[in-house]
């Protein structure tokens, strides 16, 4: 059925699938999730960390990324494919800023990243780049951005994704409780982001990672103790929510 | 091909060709020698049972020497992690034998000393319940299957992103009463290996069986793949046995961290 037509990148099957794409969609889910949110005046990237060897190194073992000063990205997926697609988008983001002068919209680099993964899934010889991007940052006018890319080249722009592992649960979260008051406050976005990972991290604050751009201001990574603070916060909340759920009802 | 009632696939001998012994020779194609070869690899297979510890072999069948109503497998390593936090926790299990086999795909060709990475088997027996295992064998035995496949395997007419993996269906013998913890395994889905096997025996033998099987995205160890498997709990062949929920949780994660195999090619 499906095996005599997903050995080829460049074969269509009778019903018209790309198996080689479809199946590295399947390599992005094996990566751990990823989420990103656009608030009014803050972008905020998450991922879930990847618990690091005793003898490795934390410091290499990063999953957002500086694009350029006003954009980062996260990924899901093969590692040492998010390196090399890295790698082709900031050398890109310089040359368009010696060319032009002006730095790259997010929205044109998301679009070098797409069409170059779309190439890929259309020369033979080569096979899809496994990995999903989220791209964020914010553009010379001002206007926040969040895009998502796929291994196919397909990219859109969202208002909040996750992707990765899990990242149905944390999309469905997100739906519920992505609202415009949320959004409008920068902490409040931050915490959504937090709670949203929390849904699927395993070991709660220590296993999280954390990402911000606000308007003007250039990347922050959240520290350790800065995510764990988040995190206390967060559970007192949920405590006194359910404290007040169960006065109401008693 | 033909498959037989335990599950196995053999070649059916082709019934056209039997008058012409010309052609039927030169299709054939084997000589001497590879009959020999297969001659030799089938006199090498092997099962072995024996004690772990004393290193004996069991002369008798464990069925006759323990006898017992409740029979569950774990296959897989998700399915044994789940068995052994959660059931084995609560009680005293006591090892009462292990079998090793070697057949001609197996990756090592020394037989005698198999490490124990090798396939093999180990049962184990509750001690503090022996009233659990009363009866004697096939007659009130229910056997409990528990194993994981990949979701990728799983055919349905629905869209692939409205499936929530991991996610458990059954699939049960004619003798099996008792209403299965979750939905049954549709058609036109079936099942391979080991646990068609048993299924198939215990079918035969009016054996009233059951097998749980976890559709997930992760086949190695993971925790949400172990964790749903939890709904069995609630069945009665489980209930007796599954006393601490919490600490099983714990001792879940614990396995789990020193089983973890460190791979850096997806982050």
């Amino acid at each position: 059925m499906a095996s005599r037509y997903d050995r080829a990148i460049t074969v269509f099957s009778p019903d018209g699938h790309l198996f080689q794409v479809e199946y590295a969609q399947e390599a992005v889910k094996k990566g751990s999730t990823a989420v990103g949110i656009r608030g009014t005046d803050i972008v905020v990237l998450g991922v879930e960390k990847k618990s690091v060897a005793k003898l490795q190194d934390e410091r290499t073992v990063r999953k957002i990324c500086a694009l350029d000063d006003h954009v980062c990205m996260a990924f899901a997926g093969l590692t040492a494919d998010a390196r090399v697609v890295i790698n082709r988008a900031r050398v890109e983001c310089q040359s368009y800023k010696l060319t032009v002068e002006d730095p790259v919209t997010v929205e044109y680099i998301t679009r070098f990243i797409a069409t170059l993964k779309q190439k890929y899934t259309q020369s033979n010889g080569r096979r899809p780049f496994g990995i999903s991007a989220l791209i964020v940052g914010f553009d010379d006018d001002g206007i926040p951005r969040l895009y998502q890319t796929d291994p196919s080249g397909t990219y859109h722009a969202w208002k909040a994704n996750a992707i990765g592992r899990s990242a149905k649960t944390v999309r469905e979260f997100l739906e519920k409780n992505y609202t415009d008051d949320v959004i409008a406050n920068d902490s409040e976005a931050i915490k959504l982001a937090i709670r949203a990972l929390l849904e699927v991290v395993q070991s709660g604050g220590k296993n999280i990672e954390l990402a911000i751009i606000r308007r003007n201001q250039p990347l922050k990574m959240f520290s350790a103790r800065e995510i764990e603070l988040q995190v206390t916060e967060i559970e007192k909340e949920k405590e006194e929510a359910e404290k007040k759920k169960s006065k109401k009802t008693t | 091909m033909a498959a037989t009632f335990f599950g196995e696939v053999v070649k059916a001998p082709c019934r056209a060709g039997t008058e012409d012994q010309e052609e039927e020779e030169e299709g054939r194609r084997e000589t001497a020698e590879d009959r020999e070869v297969r001659r030799q690899l089938a006199r090498k297979r092997e099962v072995r049972l024996f004690r772990r510890q004393t290193k004996t072999s069991l002369e008798v069948s464990l069925l006759e020497k323990y006898p017992c109503s409740k029979f569950i497998i774990a296959i897989g390593n998700n399915a044994v992690a789940f068995l052994s936090s959660f059931v084995m926790n609560s009680g005293v299990w006591e090892e009462v034998g292990c079998a090793k086999l070697w057949n001609e795909w197996c990756r090592t060709t020394d037989k005698t000393h198999l490490s124990p990475a090798e396939a093999f088997c180990v049962f184990y027996h509750l001690k503090s319940s022996p009233s659990v295992f009363g009866s004697c064998a096939r007659k009130n035995m229910q056997v409990t299957l528990l194993t994981c496949r990949h979701v990728t395997d799983y055919k349905t007419s629905e869209s692939i992103s409205s499936l929530h993996s991991p996610f458990l269906k059954a699939l049960k013998t004619q003798n099996f009463k008792e209403p299965p913890c979750c939905s049954l395994l549709e058609q036109p889905n079936i099942v391979h290996d080991l646990p068609a096997a048993v299924l198939s025996y215990c079918q035969v033998w009016k054996i009233p069986a059951v097998l749980y099987l976890c559709f997930t995205d992760v086949m190695k160890l993971d925790l949400i793949t172990v964790e749903a498997f939890k709904p069995i709990l609630s069945s009665r062949s489980l209930k007796g046995l599954v006393k601490n929920i919490p600490q099983s949780t714990d001792i879940l994660k614990k396995l789990l961290t020193t089983n973890e195999i460190q791979s850096n090619i997806y982050t």
